[in-house]
């Protein structure tokens, strides 16, 4: 297994002037021997997708960018220690790109989990976003892979219950975990523009949940009790972590033209009453003008790891449509909203989700 | 410690006591290490531990390896020494597999993590209590609602409840329920009154009762309503949408009777002097929405819910910030407080009109036409009209009949 360790900084300048002075060769995709990189692959998103591409022959190589290594055994992968909030990142990930000739950049460095450090967030989602944007410019990068939310279009109370591709991005003026992903798809929107020789890809992913994945989402559901706003009960929609790597799998894999953004969603809604009853949680009604001064409070002391504005998406609904995938990238998800929550509890094929013959073949029985 | 003398020690005597240790390791296999406290790692010593032979494993035992004699932690028999006492299983016949496991299993449990008191609730009747929760809490809810929320437990559950105020209370009577098709999409548009929207909760049930093939519709409920607390939440539930395009789209391309009440908010306020009165009908939305869907609009008279509620006058004042927009003001409400809330118990009339089909006469095309749309809208709203002046002449009372 090739290892690299992090470039240094006098060697990136000149990794990046030769980078350019080689500016107008353009990375091809070969179909039998393909090369992707993949940032943030220590995050779930990221290892989990490097996995599935490990195990294709399609795939000749495979690079994994982050700052940590993915703690997985790795045949085909080489790691590359890549600091996105860096200035350099961008020359340091065009040089990989263009030496390793990658055909492919699956863009995962998000956070899965709202943090109180800004200003990293900042400079990891957006600025980063930033950076791999250039990279794939500067290599003139056949295609582009990035990961985003369907928390993105926002709880609104205008929204219809079925949110399209092509509906405004409001995301949530006060939540910065919301609006930096907004401003990176933003990027993409007019990267596409600049750039049509790469093929830009964004995958918005409903909440993921599952029995692995850590992100806000199944955080806020660990825990025994959750508070619902008084009078509302929106409807919820969620997607199962093997669906996700499914998608990004389909994305990578897919050999006709699938730029554009699509949702990904898991079959089903309910509402958010019965997501707390199905999964036994104790839930605990607040009038919205407690709810939303407690929330603050309990944020800004990191008692509590959900931001204030995530009340509102207990409020108002943000359920995306997925037909778009369905057709376009030949997804289905093959958990539906009561198998994703049987799942997260572990009791999937326990009856629970009314499928007790699955016990053998997919159960992790409790 | 030197290893050349316990093997000496200590292989005669587990030889000589093996059948009986074995049995007694079939009934208790986690007890000696708790009991004769030998130190947990030490494995070898807690099933093989019987050394002074007396048929179960204390702290004689303990005190027969002496001090030197017990293996530390983390230190195991010589290899040849357990191959020898394999042999021996072995040819005894006994479950020498199930003792290895056993004994594997306990010296896992010897070095149980802070994490593990986790495993241990599961002992607990936690699982008991959190199933019977999960019991309660799923009372009068499904586990799978249609796309826009409709729940078929709940909805059956307020059925009850709808059926006594469409045949006992309003003594609703409909008249024309064949002109909505048997299958296939119609937006059904009716007059919208009542302060809360129980016209639509009638025109919905009255279509699944009396309706040959008992058709579900689907009622558009405007934003105020809709997110209104509790009230939008039980809307929801029993079938109501949120009033926009794409839902109406959506929920017409699937084939859908839907009912819209074009008046919207402005219907719901009306004022006692005003009522039986249409107002606008919005922007004629629904006129788009039928020539873009190839739906036919069936026009509907509701006559009755306009006094349910007879509004004297509305308060406008702060009730903005208060984010409604009037607060009701009737002989009843607020004055008897919530009591005030109780509709009046009038007789209504539904009349159902012949389908409208303007898909076929003008085409899709038709729907940019904001002229011709507007006119058609005024077209069905003089067609609903009317067939509420009909009834009105006709009827004798607004309370009896």
């Amino acid at each position: 297994m090739a290892e690299f360790k992090r470039r240094k900084r006098s060697s990136s300048g000149a990794a990046s002037s030769s980078a350019s002075a080689a500016h107008g060769e353009r990375l091809e995709v070969d179909p039998e021997k393909r090369v992707v990189a993949v940032t943030g692959a220590h995050g779930f998103i990221g290892s989990q997708v490097v996995r599935r591409l490990e195990g294709d022959r399609r795939y000749a190589k495979i690079l994994a960018v982050d700052i940590r290594k993915p703690t997985l055994p790795l045949d085909k992968t080489a790691f590359f220690k890549i600091d996105l909030t860096l200035p350099a990142a961008d020359g340091d990930l065009a040089a990989v790109l263009r030496e390793e000739r990658a055909d492919t950049l699956v863009h995962c460095a998000f956070l899965g989990k709202p943090t109180h450090n800004a200003t990293f967030a900042h400079e990891l989602e957006d600025i980063g976003t930033m950076h791999v944007l250039n990279a794939a410019a500067e290599v003139r990068l056949p295609r582009l892979v990035m990961l985003s939310t369907t928390m993105v279009y926002g709880p609104h109370p205008l929204n219809p219950n079925f949110l399209s591709e092509q509906h405004e991005l409001k995301g949530h003026r006060e939540s910065r975990f919301v609006s930096d992903k907004v401003a990176a798809e933003r990027q993409v929107r007019r990267f596409r523009v600049e750039h049509p020789q790469t093929a830009a890809t964004v995958l918005r992913l409903a909440p993921t949940v599952g029995p692995t994945i850590d992100n806000w989402v199944t955080h806020f559901l660990h825990r025994p009790v959750a508070p619902t706003l008084m009078g509302y009960d929106p409807l919820m929609q969620c997607l199962h972590e093997s669906d996700a790597i499914d998608a990004f799998k389909l994305a990578i894999d897919a050999e006709h033209d699938v730029s554009g953004e699509f949702n990904i969603v898991g079959d089903g809604v309910l509402p958010y009453s019965t997501v707390l009853a199905m999964l036994g949680k104790l839930p605990l009604p607040l009038p919205s003008f407690v709810a939303k001064p407690l929330s603050r409070l309990l944020w800004a002391t990191q008692v509590f790891d959900s931001p204030p504005s995530f009340l509102d998406f207990l409020r108002y609904m943000c359920v995306a449509d997925g037909s778009k995938a369905r057709q376009v990238l030949g997804f289905s998800a093959r958990y539906d909203i009561k198998r994703t929550l049987a799942d997260f509890l572990g009791m999937l094929g326990t009856g629970i989700d009314g499928t007790g013959d699955l016990a053998g073949a997919t159960g992790r029985m409790r | 410690m030197s290893s050349g003398e316990r093997p000496d020690a200590d292989a005669p005597a587990a030889a000589e006591v093996l059948p009986l240790q074995v049995e007694v390791d079939d009934e208790q296999a986690p007890r000696p290490a708790a009991d004769a406290q030998v130190p947990p790692a030490s494995g070898a010593a807690g099933v093989l531990g019987d050394v002074d032979g007396d048929g179960d494993v204390d702290q004689d035992d303990y005190d027969a390896y002496g001090a030197e004699a017990a293996p530390p932690p983390g230190e195991y028999q010589p290899y040849a020494a357990s191959m020898d006492k394999r042999a021996q299983m072995w040819s005894l016949g006994r479950r020498s597999e199930d003792d290895e496991l056993r004994e594997l299993e306990r010296r896992l449990r010897a070095q149980l993590s802070a994490a593990d008191p986790i495993e241990e609730r599961r002992k607990l009747p936690l699982e008991f209590l959190w199933k019977r929760w999960r019991e309660f809490a799923m009372q009068g809810r499904s586990e799978a609602v249609d796309e826009f929320g409709r729940d078929p437990v709940f909805a059956g559950k307020i059925d009850t409840l709808l059926e006594f105020l469409y045949s006992k209370y309003f003594r609703v009577s409909v008249q024309g329920l064949e002109n909505i098709p048997a299958d296939g999409r119609a937006l059904l548009v009716a007059n919208h009154s009542g302060s809360l929207p129980y016209d639509g909760a009638m025109l919905m049930h009255a279509v699944k009762r009396d309706h040959a093939q008992h058709r579900s519709v689907r009622p558009l409920v405007e934003d105020f309503v809709f997110h209104f607390p509790y009230l939008g939440t039980f809307m929801s539930r029993i079938g109501g949408v949120r009033a926009c395009q794409e839902n109406a789209e959506r929920l017409l391309q699937q084939g859908e009777c839907v009912a819209v009440f074009p008046e919207g908010i402005k219907g719901i306020g009306k004022l006692y002097r005003e009522r039986y009165r249409l107002q606008r009908f919005g922007r004629g939305g629904f006129v788009k929405l039928a020539l873009r869907t190839d739906a036919p609009i069936i026009p509907c008279a509701i006559v009755g819910a306009e006094e349910i509620h007879p509004m004297l006058t509305k308060l406008t004042w702060l009730t903005r910030s208060l984010g409604i927009p009037y607060v009701p003001i009737t002989p009843t409400f607020p004055l008897l407080g919530p009591l005030g809330l109780v509709p009046l118990p009038t007789k209504w009339t539904l009349r159902i009109g012949k389908p409208l089909r303007y898909h076929a006469e003008f085409g899709r095309a038709a729907a940019d036409d904001r002229i011709l749309v507007n006119r058609l809208s005024e077209n069905v709203r003089g067609k609903i009209q009317e067939m509420i002046d009909e009834v009105l002449v006709r009827r004798k009372s607004v309370l009896f009949g």
